[in-house]
């Protein structure tokens, strides 16, 4: 652990900064005492620090259980080290939670629990993880990394990225509730971004650059980005948490909150359906759907007993299937109601033109059928390349299975497009069938009719979510 | 080692033109060979290497192993590194470039098939391992073969029969395939084949391939079944599997719903069971809890698999009877979480059995827990303890050394009140949503 030198001797001068918590570092003690010395114990000369106020960091910590009870296991997992090197507070990817003392002790107590709840969340988040993987696929921090100009960005820039990132994604939607919201947060509205998005989305819309200089002191530590620092224990020190240790931990947050769904915002809500599960990318799903309806049994590449296979030259007297292509029809279903936006349609239907080409479909074995309340007819697609979606009124995507089944040759698969408020069949048709279905928020009631709910996608479809 | 790959293979090498070019070719090809040999030689380094431990115990189990992992990923060499390290000769079988009857058995018609039949030759891989009596079956590629093959290669799976040919005991199934988003024509496994495979995830390690390019490729130190375990391990996993589904009984049959969990491992009593054999071979191998979370997530899914590893955490606890016995000597978790969660199940057992004795070892349970860690995780328990107070009861004097404690829950409560006081403009801002 060679703090000093690691650090820029240049610090910013105090100013109006906009920061995750109530105050900016002072100058960063830069440490002179020998590597390797324990920490918190023989304080470098001319430090003027007073013991950590441990009762004071752990009524904050309480102060955050009280109000976020569903965060309690993983605040309470943290470990505390005592660390006058970190500028705040930082965590570590092994759920190490760095404390300076001078901070805590300049830092009121209900800002102090927002900072917990902050530092916290990054872990949950997977913040560190997310953070390579993104500075991996984007090749950040390594040496190909410039800036426009073509000159190298300086040192630790898309770490600092990714922390201001990490902070925009958190600081959105922690705060309130109990916990003040800090003056002058680090918010994503100080690059005029909206908020809500994910910590990736705030890194790919925005270059941060003018952010740069001014939270140069920002620090979340390695559980923020990713990026060991100098002053962190590292895997082999005391009190870290294993790979496992932590997933439980993330597991058992992310359950209590799916348990208790009323007393988590929605955000925490998201995060815990999506910690375990992470949705995938509907093209792969809604492709895998289709080809697997398409490549079924009986339908698609199979052997086949219509010839001979040419190894029954070998086996006189026996009869033995060769491979055989039986390209599928498919049909789909549009729903093209009021409610189902162009741009959901266009990318949807491109999707399942180029699937069914990939499994062999010719073009002229997919058509479409555009259905609000009534369905129009069956238009092959090898002659509607723009093709012209009728429709805008209610929904029954009933008219448009029966329209399928009755156009022949009948499909081999229906695939139907919709944002799923419709009534469907009672019984499963005589093929297989892909629903893709756009996500529509819960409802609000319909004015008409309050108790209208509308029907869940029937178990007989494969249903893919498409974002 | 043996290792045998079924390949249709081309037939012949086409002769050279002349006898001088075939000399100076030789030589060529001499130097060639030299080269090739200096690619070669690499040595290797142990290393751990968590999902070939897994691989290994679940090859051990004798359960199917699925695994799942990209084109070119390396997960037939580990295969070759498991079968050198189990002593068992490989065999390997591409099953896009076969054809149904090759699992299922050739039709040899004979003289008079209506008195005779017609037997189902088996295919001569198979007779082989039937000779052998013992060998690593590797069934590659499942992903992109036809579902005529497919079908034809889970009987193969399921109940070791080619044809007419029943495998021995002693051969081992281990099949791979592509993650659906990569196959080309996706084939998926139907619910109730998934559900008989330990499913593996095999990812590469960049390290280990930037290492191995350069000479050293890592030698796992595979786990090995110590026998003076077994029992204990035996009543590990059974402990640990029926208080789990007691607690949970939802879990022991769960059909998966959702498309993006298709194909993959789910919860029933057949996967338990696998779980429950998985978790004692990982005993009795004295594997870290890494690889045992990846056997129970690969037999029973991802869910279900964390939650019985949690609960595997919470049987770590100490046993809140044996603290209120002798409170003074407790030892408490380090770590926050489980700390609380044990003092939470000894206020727990206080309150199922409340005698004014265990009422005053709780309290002494907690002033030890002050001593060694934290003070905010006494708040909740200590309240709770102190709720179960009866009139009669006088209140211990070693309780007085919680007075910090109680300290602590007030001032976190004056803050909480006074973030109240002022949450007027704290929501007004909207951050709230």
């Amino acid at each position: 652990m060679t703090g000093a030198s690691k650090h820029p001797a240049r610090r910013p001068e105090p100013r109006p900064l906009p920061r995750p918590m109530s105050r900016p570092a002072p100058p960063r003690p830069v440490r002179t005492t020998v590597p390797g010395s324990p920490v918190g114990s023989g304080m470098p000369a001319g430090n003027p620090g007073a013991p950590l106020d441990t009762e004071k960091l752990f009524a904050a910590r309480l102060h955050a259980v009280k109000v976020r009870p569903y965060l309690a296991s993983a605040l309470f997992a943290l470990h505390v080290v005592e660390d006058r090197s970190v500028p705040t507070m930082a965590v570590d990817t092994h759920w190490r939670c760095y404390v300076s003392p001078g901070f805590v002790a300049r830092t009121p107590l209900e800002d102090l629990a927002g900072v917990w709840v902050h530092e916290v969340s990054h872990l949950l988040r997977d913040h560190h993880g997310r953070g390579e993987r993104y500075a991996r696929e984007h090749e950040e921090d390594g040496p190909g990394e410039r800036s426009e100009m073509g000159v190298p960005r300086a040192e630790g820039w898309g770490r600092l990225r990714r922390n201001v990132a990490a902070d925009f994604e958190i600081n959105d939607d922690i705060y309130g509730d109990g916990l003040p919201v800090p003056a002058g947060a680090v918010l994503p509205s100080l690059l005029a971004l909206p908020d809500g998005l994910l910590m990736e989305e705030y890194l790919r819309r925005a270059p941060m650059s003018g952010l740069a200089a001014d939270l140069a002191w920002l620090d979340c530590g390695s559980g923020a980005d990713g990026q060991e620092r100098p002053w962190e224990l590292g895997p082999g020190g005391a009190g870290g948490l294993t790979r496992l240790q932590r997933d439980a931990v993330r597991f058992r947050v992310a359950e209590g909150i799916k348990g208790r769904p009323g007393d988590a915002p929605q955000g925490w809500r998201r995060w815990a359906d999506e910690a375990f599960h992470p949705p995938q990318p509907w093209r792969q799903l809604l492709g895998a759907a289709v080809r697997s309806a398409a490549g079924a049994p009986g339908l698609g590449e199979d052997h086949s007993y219509r010839r001979p296979s040419r190894r029954s030259a070998s086996v006189p007297g026996a009869l033995l299937p060769s491979l055989r292509r039986m390209p599928p029809r498919v049909c789909v279903v549009i729903d093209t109601s009021g409610s189902v936006s162009d741009a959901e349609l266009g990318s949807a239907l491109l999707e399942v033109a180029a699937i069914s080409r990939a499994v062999g479909g010719r073009r002229d074995l997919v058509s479409v059928i555009s259905c609000d309340a009534a369905a129009g007819i069956a238009v092959p697609l090898c002659r509607a390349e723009n093709i012209e979606l009728v429709g805008g009124g209610g929904t029954d995507l009933r008219s448009g299975f029966a329209r399928a089944l009755r156009s022949r040759p009948r499909p081999d698969v229906i695939v139907a497009l919709t944002d799923g408020q419709t009534p469907w069949p009672s019984t499963a048709p005589p093929c297989r069938t892909v629903v893709g279905l756009f996500p529509r928020p819960a409802r609000a009631v319909n004015e008409d009719d309050p108790d209208y709910l509308p029907d869940a996608p029937p178990s007989w479809a494969r249903v893919v979510t498409i974002d | 080692m043996t290792s045998t790959t079924l390949l249709l293979a081309p037939t012949g090498i086409t002769p050279l033109s002349s006898p001088s070019e075939a000399a100076d070719t030789d030589t060529q090809l001499a130097v060639a060979d030299d080269l090739l040999t200096l690619l070669r030689t690499t040595t290797t380094e142990p290393r751990p290497d968590e999902q070939l431990e897994a691989l290994t115990l679940a090859v051990a189990a004798d359960l199917p192993v699925l695994i799942w992992g990209e084109p070119g990923i390396g997960k037939t060499a580990a295969l070759t590194q498991l079968a050198a390290s189990l002593d068992l000769p490989l065999t390997t079988v591409i099953a896009s470039v076969h054809e149904p009857s090759d699992f299922s058995g050739l039709p040899i018609v004979g003289d008079d098939p209506a008195v005779q039949g017609v037997p189902m030759a088996p295919p001569q891989w198979a007779v082989e391992l039937v000779r052998a009596g013992r060998g690593l079956l590797f069934l590659d590629e499942l992903s992109t073969a036809t579902p005529a093959v497919q079908a034809a290669l889970l009987r193969v799976v399921l109940e070791r029969r080619v044809g007419a040919l029943q495998l021995p005991a002693g051969v081992r199934i281990v099949a791979a395939a592509n993650p659906r988003a990569s196959a080309a024509d996706g084939w998926e496994l139907s619910p109730p084949l998934a559900n008989r495979f330990v499913h593996l995830y095999w990812v590469h390690d960049r390290e280990v391939v930037v290492r191995g390019l350069g000479g050293v490729w890592p030698r796992a130190e595979l786990p090995r079944l110590v026998p003076a375990r077994l029992p204990e391990a035996v009543a590990f996993a059974r402990r640990a599997v029926c208080g789990f589904l007691k607690a949970r009984p939802t879990l022991i049959h769960r059909l998966p719903t959702t498309e993006t969990r298709r194909g993959g491992a789910w919860p029933s009593p057949r996967s338990w069971e696998a779980a429950l054999t998985l978790l004692a071979f990982g005993t009795a191998a004295c594997v870290s809890r890494e690889v045992l979370a990846l056997l129970v997530r690969g037999a029973v899914g991802d869910g279900p698999g964390f939650e019985l590893l949690a609960h595997l955490d919470r049987m770590d606890l100490p046993d809140p009877e044996t603290l209120l016995a002798d409170p003074a000597a407790a030892e408490l978790p380090e770590r926050g979480d489980l700390r609380q969660a044990t003092l939470e199940a000894v206020v727990a057992a206080v309150g199922a059995r409340p005698e004014r004795a265990r009422w005053e070892a709780g309290w002494a349970v907690l002033v030890r827990a002050l001593g060694t860690g934290a003070p905010d995780l006494l708040v909740v328990p200590a309240t709770a303890l102190a709720a179960l107070r009866r009139d009669d009861w006088e209140v211990p004097t070693a309780v007085e050394r919680l007075v910090g404690v109680v300290a602590l829950a007030r001032r976190a409560d004056r803050s909480v009140a006074r973030v109240a006081a002022a949450g007027g403009a704290a929501s007004a801002t909207g951050t709230h949503r």
